[in-house]
């Protein structure tokens, strides 16, 4: 039912270890490891340091992630803690009868970082993808309960689907271009369904700014009718980004946006992340607890369905009140 | 290298059928090169048949029979194109309702499967009904129409081949990545512009295969020109066919094309030219080469500026 959230998708971390391991099974060289020089510089740069996989302990320990260190001053872009851009209450969803979502309330501060973690197939997805009713479009899924958007529940009858997307946009796992210019790719965004086409000079400010604001400009402005798909893996994450802003969401859903991109990419788009919070409300799904850790003010933590606990990023990472919370940030499952 | 005697048979049998068929196919167009090209020059491709030439060898040249030939394959595609492109999406992107989706996929087999002669004489028996002259000529004696036109054979011409466009389309349709749906709909799209802006322009090269195979059959039959044209060989259009006031009257017109053309130059028919069949041939298995190629290219075009 949730094929994005069904295959095993490692931390980074634990990645990271592996890839360390391997490398020391086929380096040759292994006295530059002895003499203490990094095998991977980049890699070391955008991620913090390893922790080596051990079997965990039974008694959680000090989380692995917690060496990075919570920016508190980043708040300061929320203006009002209560005043929800999104939220869910009692959101129930199923796919053929079986309950991914067992009553879900979920709190999204207006201009927040709202990172949604937990291991796999506990409906994190699931419950990104009901927010813009995105779910529904598999024949099988049964939604009851709330999406409140302004107040509003996004499932009401008189909500125009097409413009509740525009407001609550998504950006997807795997960088997903459309086969056509990096301009076209934008200003499918903007462009109406009218009969008029709008030309290209009129389009042109819109597309620039949403370019900006997703940082790709500076890179790809003599190339604007160059193919999305020519783009690398990170550059194409952020054209869908920019795509994404183009329609100038309030809301900016996204799912794992960096699992499939390298460090570096991946650094690149947590920055742009914390660039646009205070201006849009960002959701986040990710499996990267340090990643949640670097980017995120609030996290709310989601096991078989239920929020276990939900709250400042740092209160639920640090100071977890839930056993199953801290075995969860202490890496003992996952 | 594989050892097991089981695991070396498999390998070799495959190889070898490969083997066999270039060869085969080699052999097909040398014979035709060898053949035809004897009789193919600039004459040839520029006169018309010789008329009720019963003489050994004499069955002048093709330029009537290539016109049909294009005239028909360009009539038959611009029909079934748009007719297909639909179907694929309908098969591909709605497939609702399920009965019509089932029903709907088994009809584009069975004409697959079904010989075009069948459907020729089913056209015959449609197009010969007198509320349909517009597509043809009237029988003055009968005051039936003669169901034998442009129009007639393009059409019945379209429905055969319509089921390399839908399949061809369809499996392009069917590898499109639904993430690339999901981000359409989530920029707030409806369906149908998902489907244009979307899927339609990554499909381009499966939609050109299907074109490509669809000409291909149209251009290959014998059948349905035979029924629906008239194979009349022996009946050059009028000079200036080509002017607005002509060029009605000759698509309702009977005519020829060049697969009706080798029959007829062959020893089996009247013409008894078996160089110029085997020159017609030649210039038949050209015409589907170069279209071939050219919409194959076409069908790759780097995507980019629209």
């Amino acid at each position: 039912m949730e094929p994005l959230d069904e295959t095993p998708q490692s931390d980074e971390l634990y990645q990271q270890a592996r890839r360390q391991e391997w490398r020391h099974a086929l380096d040759t060289t292994s006295d530059r490891r002895a003499a203490g020089i990094p095998t991977d510089p980049t890699a070391i740069a955008a991620v913090p340091p390893a922790a080596p996989v051990t079997v965990a302990p039974a008694v959680p320990v000090l989380p692995i992630a917690s060496q990075v260190p919570v920016s508190s001053v980043r708040r300061a872009h929320i203006a009002d803690a209560n005043d929800l851009a999104l939220a869910t209450r009692g959101l129930r969803v199923a796919f053929s009868g079986n309950e991914i979502l067992h009553g879900v309330d979920i709190n999204a501060p207006r201009g927040g970082v709202v990172a949604l973690v937990g291991p796999s197939g506990c409906g994190k997805t699931t419950l990104l993808r009901s927010l813009n009713r995105l779910t529904e479009l598999a024949p099988t899924a049964q939604i009851k309960g709330q999406v409140l958007l302004d107040g509003n529940d996004v499932y009401g009858a008189k909500v125009d689907l097409n413009l509740l997307r525009r407001r609550v946009g998504m950006v997807f796992q795997q960088p997903n271009p459309f086969p056509m210019s990096i301009f076209d790719n934008v200003a499918f965004a903007i462009r109406e369904q009218a009969r008029k086409r709008p030309t290209r000079g009129s389009l042109m400010p819109a597309v620039e700014q949403a370019l900006q604001r997703a940082g790709l400009w500076d890179e790809i402005k003599d190339n604007l009718d160059r193919s999305a798909l020519s783009l690398s893996g990170g550059q194409q994450q952020r054209l869908c980004i920019a795509r994404t802003l183009a329609a100038d969401p309030e809301v900016l859903l996204m799912d794992e946006p960096c699992s499939a991109l390298d460090p570096r990419s991946t650094a690149r788009i947590e920055e742009l992340i914390v660039q646009l919070a205070g201006s849009l409300t960002v959701v986040i799904v990710t499996h990267n607890l340090a990643q949640a850790r670097r980017i995120a003010d609030y996290a709310a933590f989601l096991l078989n369905g239920d929020v276990i606990e939900q709250g400042f990023a740092e209160q639920v990472f640090e100071t977890p009140t839930q056993q199953q919370t801290a075995d969860f940030v202490a890496g003992i499952f996952g | 290298m594989p050892t097991r005697i089981s695991d070396r048979a498999g390998y070799y049998g495959a190889w070898a059928s490969g083997l066999f068929l270039t060869g085969v196919v080699f052999a097909i167009v040398a014979w035709l090169l060898v053949n035809g090209l004897r009789n193919v020059d600039w004459t040839f491709l520029t006169t018309n048949p010789a008329p009720g030439s019963v003489e050994i060898g004499v069955a002048g040249g093709i330029v009537a029979p290539l016109l049909g030939t294009l005239i028909i394959t360009a009539m038959g595609t611009l029909i079934a194109l748009p007719l297909g492109l639909a179907t694929a999406v309908f098969l591909g992107e709605y497939g609702k309702p399920r009965l019509l989706k089932q029903l709907t996929d088994t009809s584009i087999d069975l004409i697959f499967g079904v010989p075009s002669i069948v459907f020729a004489l089913f056209g015959l028996a449609i197009f010969s009904n007198p509320s349909l002259i517009f597509l043809s000529e009237e029988v003055q004696t009968s005051g039936k129409a003669t169901a034998k036109s442009f129009f007639c054979a393009s059409i019945m011409m379209a429905l055969i081949a319509l089921p390399p466009i839908v399949r061809s389309t369809q499996a392009a349709i069917a590898s499109v990545p639904n993430v690339q749906r999901e981000a359409a709909y989530a920029l707030g799209k409806t369906r149908f512009a998902m489907i244009r802006k979307v899927v339609l322009p990554s499909i381009r090269p499966g939609i050109a295969t299907g074109t490509i195979l669809g000409m291909g059959r149209i251009a290959g039959d014998t059948a349905i020109v035979w029924i629906l044209l008239g194979g009349a060989v022996l009946e050059p259009p009028v000079a200036g066919w080509w002017e607005p006031q002509n060029l009605l009257g000759f698509l309702h017109g009977t005519g020829a094309t060049l697969t009706t053309y080798v029959y007829f130059a062959s020893p089996a028919g009247e013409g008894n030219a078996e160089g110029k069949a085997y020159g017609a041939a030649l210039v038949l298995f050209a015409l589907v080469f170069i279209v071939n190629i050219v919409l194959g290219r076409a069908g790759q075009r780097r995507i980019g500026r629209q």
